[in-house]
């Protein structure tokens, strides 16, 4: 972080900046309904709810919704007509992002970007600008330092807010972000300010490891064990009170597997993608009739080695992001940390 | 800590005398009840093989979930914690032919009630929770620079508050208090709601439909929900599609609730499985309140009733059929 | 069909192959005049209907649902209508209770000689739904149905 890519914006220029991006952008932000707190399209600033946790769902809703028509089409007097995705409207803010679901994007935007190129995915992340909010508080339940994020990173944002209590340090994490900081909101930073932001990184860091978190041995290390214990029975204990559905995965930021459907009337009808969960047991339900992955040992094993050893292997990406929500969520808290801690300390049989 | 014997510990340690002599006798094979999460506000099953294990064996306010979903089709004999609604799960089990009476030996513990730890998280305004201590009438949340004392009665899931079963119906031991006070039997909820005319019903439904995200939690989380092919995953035909499309998300919980009428015990597994909050319950009031007047029958109570879908009687009502 | 440019109710009507299904017979054989509104599916019994094909009907835009069936101690399986007696009553509560207009899940009893008690009851159906209007709260949206946000601008 330099004076060159960051600056401040004072507290009470905060929501005119967010209604200056409303009366242009589509914005999505963190918003409270009921008890919980959901990633979605906010109207006003006042209808974001900042600096109180993370949400429920991640940001990834925004760029790959759960439900996406890919096309309609209709049996019309001249042929079969198709109506494509529409084109080109307003741009996206995605606004309060924590950086772990940032750091989630840049999973995605790999899978759907090159050599693919997925129309849906990369149209929208075109106009998309994502405005990060660091946590300077970390949750018990997060654990992003520890595989390889930070709650003060930038990775993955253009955009990153800092609280330093009267006022935000804002850093660019990219070029769209430096182009951001040229709005005359935001003013100039100086040394004073940024060494207030080390402290405040440096804290968020130290209180992770306090929670006893402390590094959870990601890296090289765990891949390697995960694939020498891929036949151990320690999974068996491990997977044993697994449910089998699929909350881990539709609420994490960075799982992605689709499934795409036509739903068909008599002469009207689409194809739509919808999200698929490899929890699921019809996953990998061969039209032979064969599972190859016949229950939750199986599939719960297989969503470890794929987040924790075949991303990072295969393409240097981070499978998971460190969020903590599927171990909140999990309706039998299987804990994927835990999960870190016994394959790191079993001695392979 | 405090400093008395909390009674909720004192549970804990006769689960685990009780698990204790029955791996020594050979009695059980496994223990199947709860252990201390990995966070505040969580418990979580656990199962328990060796005596070196049985110290992780707990109870106390986060023993949500109904452990009974673990033993459809489950060989061997166990042992199993059983609270009140998770014992009329495993009368239903035992008529379904899922699981043998002499399969189980039930520890039962009357309960009082679970937390609802998504209501608490709002309460301390979703900052982070780093201890959450529960003592017998008062929740303590401390955060890292606060400390809130809640009402436990209060924070409890509303299904619990109304609980009309604690105590287990169906036990070989019964631990800790026997005489518990039940909810009366209320279905005023579903008579004040019947009264909101059809088109606020009616939104209700599809705000609530709304929420899902089909991750069938509820599905899996239910003791009762243990079909080798469930009906949204049935592709030949169709007959639900998968997207969350709402009238699609309506069938789901519709017929879902309607497969378990006369079966669904009100343990509430699902709502607490549900991470967006759905209230998944309100169709099966509707359908408990209907079993109980049309067919005087209430799930999970006696092995001897038949359930009501698998019997008839001649007599049975039949005035709302047409009759031109 | 009715090509009066006017909507006319589409009711599904499952009818037991031996009562219901044969009495409808019987008022078409003994020409007797009932509203065109009704699409037959026939079934071995009514205790064959799965809550699915009622649900699954109003979804594809079915108006009105009927099932018909053997009077209670008629069913030619014996007890299937009894059976489904019991699954009618709850579900048509449950459906009416979450705001489903009353009357478009509809149930009968009619015999495989009672071809104008059938007549009858199509006409007071028809009626019920009719002055209903289309039916619109459990219809599958296609294509269109999606939630998804870049449907919204």
């Amino acid at each position: 972080m330099s004076l060159d890519n960051a600056k401040i914006l004072e507290k009470d220029q905060l929501e005119g900046f967010l209604e200056g991006l409303l009366k242009d952008n589509i914005v999505f932000g963190p918003t409270s309904k009921g008890d919980l707190l959901l990633f979605d399209r906010v109207e006003s600033a006042n209808g974001i709810s900042l600096g109180r946790g993370n949400t429920m769902n991640s940001a990834k809703d925004v760029l790959f919704p759960q439900t996406e028509r890919l096309f309609a089409y209709r049996h019309g007097e001249a042929g079969v007509e198709i109506d494509g995705p529409s084109a080109v409207k307003k741009g996206f803010i995605l606004f309060g992002v924590r950086p772990c679901d940032a750091r989630g994007l840049i999973l995605l935007d790999k899978v759907f970007g090159e050599p693919l190129q997925d129309p849906y995915y990369g149209e929208k992340r075109a106009r998309t600008v994502i405005i990060s909010m660091a946590c300077e508080t970390p949750d018990p339940k997060c654990f992003c330092l520890a595989i390889g994020g930070g709650p003060c990173s930038a990775e993955g944002s253009d955009l990153l807010f800092l609280d330093l209590g009267d006022q935000y340090l804002v850093k660019a994490g990219s070029p769209k972000g430096m182009d951001l900081l040229k709005n005359t909101v935001f003013k100039k930073a100086n040394k004073e300010v940024l060494a207030r932001a080390d402290v405040v990184e440096k804290e968020a860091e130290e209180s992770m490891n306090q929670a006893g978190m402390g590094r959870v041995g990601i890296g090289e290390t765990i891949e390697k064990r995960l694939e020498a214990l891929f036949n151990d029975p320690i999974w068996d204990d491990i997977t044993e009170s697994c449910l089998g559905c699929g909350i881990c995965t539709y609420l994490c930021p960075t799982c992605h597997c689709f499934d795409i459907l036509d739903e068909a009337g008599q002469s009207a009808g689409e194809r739509i993608r919808i999200w698929d969960s490899c929890q699921f047991p019809l996953f990998t339900h061969q039209a032979s009739g064969v599972n190859p992955r016949p229950s939750v040992k199986e599939r719960f094993r297989q969503r470890i080695m794929h987040k924790l050893c075949y991303l990072p292997q295969n393409g240097n990406l981070p499978g998971c992001v460190g969020c903590g929500r599927c171990v909140t969520e999990c309706p039998v808290n299987l804990d994927i940390r835990e999960v870190i801690q016994k394959i790191s300390a079993r001695e392979a049989e | 800590m405090s400093p008395e014997v909390h009674w909720m510990s004192q549970l804990s340690n006769e689960i685990r005398e009780a698990a204790r002599g029955l791996l020594r006798d050979g009695k059980a094979q496994v223990i199947i009840g709860f252990e201390k999460g990995s966070l505040s506000l969580r418990g979580r099953p656990c199962f328990i093989r060796n005596e070196k294990d049985v110290e992780r064996l707990v109870w106390n306010g986060f023993c949500e979930t109904n452990v009974a979903r673990y033993l459809p089709k489950r060989k061997g004999k166990m042992a199993i914690v059983a609270k009140g609604c998770d014992s009329r799960a495993l009368v239903e089990l035992i008529k379904e032919n899922q699981v043998t009476r002499d399969q189980l030996f039930i520890i039962g513990v009357p309960c009082e009630g679970m937390i609802d730890r998504h209501r608490v998280e709002a309460e301390m305004g979703h900052d982070a929770i780093i201890e959450a201590e529960e003592r017998e009438e008062s929740l303590i949340l401390r955060t890292r620079d606060s400390e809130k004392i809640l009402d436990r009665k209060e924070y409890l899931y509303e299904n619990c508050k109304a609980c009309t079963h604690p105590i287990p119906v169906i036990y070989d031991v019964l631990i800790g208090k026997p005489n518990l006070q039940s909810a009366q039997k209320d279905f005023s909820d579903v008579e004040t709601f019947g009264d909101l005319s059809p088109e606020e019903r009616w939104a209700y439904l599809v705000q609530e439909a709304g929420k899902c995200i089909r991750c069938y939690a509820c599905r899996n989380a239910c003791p009762m929900c243990y079909c080798p092919e469930c009906f949204v995953d049935i592709s030949k035909p169709q007959w639900v599609g998968k997207s969350t499309e709402l009238s699609d998300t309506i069938v789901f919980h519709l017929l879902r609730a309607f497969h378990l009428a006369g079966r669904c015990v009100a343990c509430g597994a699902c709502e607490q499985a549900c991470p967006m909050g759905v209230d998944i319950r309100k169709l099966n009031r509707k359908l408990e309140k209907d079993v109980a007047d049309l067919f005087n029958h209430e799930a999970g109570c006696s092995l001897d009733e038949v359930a009501p879908l698998a019997t008839y009687r001649v007599d049975d009502p039949d005035s709302f059929m047409v009759e031109p | 069909m009715i090509e009066t440019g006017q909507w006319e109710p589409k009711i599904v009507a499952f009818l037991c192959n031996w009562c219901s299904y044969a009495g409808a017979d019987l008022a078409g054989t003994s020409r007797i005049q009932y509203p065109a509104s009704i699409r037959v599916i026939r079934v071995p019994c009514s205790g064959r209907i799965d809550p699915l094909f009622i649900l699954a009907s109003l979804q594809k835009g079915a108006d009105g649902v009927l099932v018909s069936g053997c009077h209670p101690g008629e069913c030619h399986y014996l007890t299937g209508n009894y059976s489904a007696r019991r699954k009618f009553a709850l579900l048509k509560n449950l459906l009416e209770h979450m705001g489903l207009d009353e009357g478009r899940v509809q149930f009968s009893w009619v015999s495989a000689s009672e071809g104008l008690r059938f007549a009858k009851v199509v006409e007071e159906v028809t009626a019920r739904v009719r002055a209903l209007g289309p039916a619109n709260k459990l219809m599958k949206n296609v294509p269109g149905g999606s939630l998804d946000v870049s449907a919204q601008q």
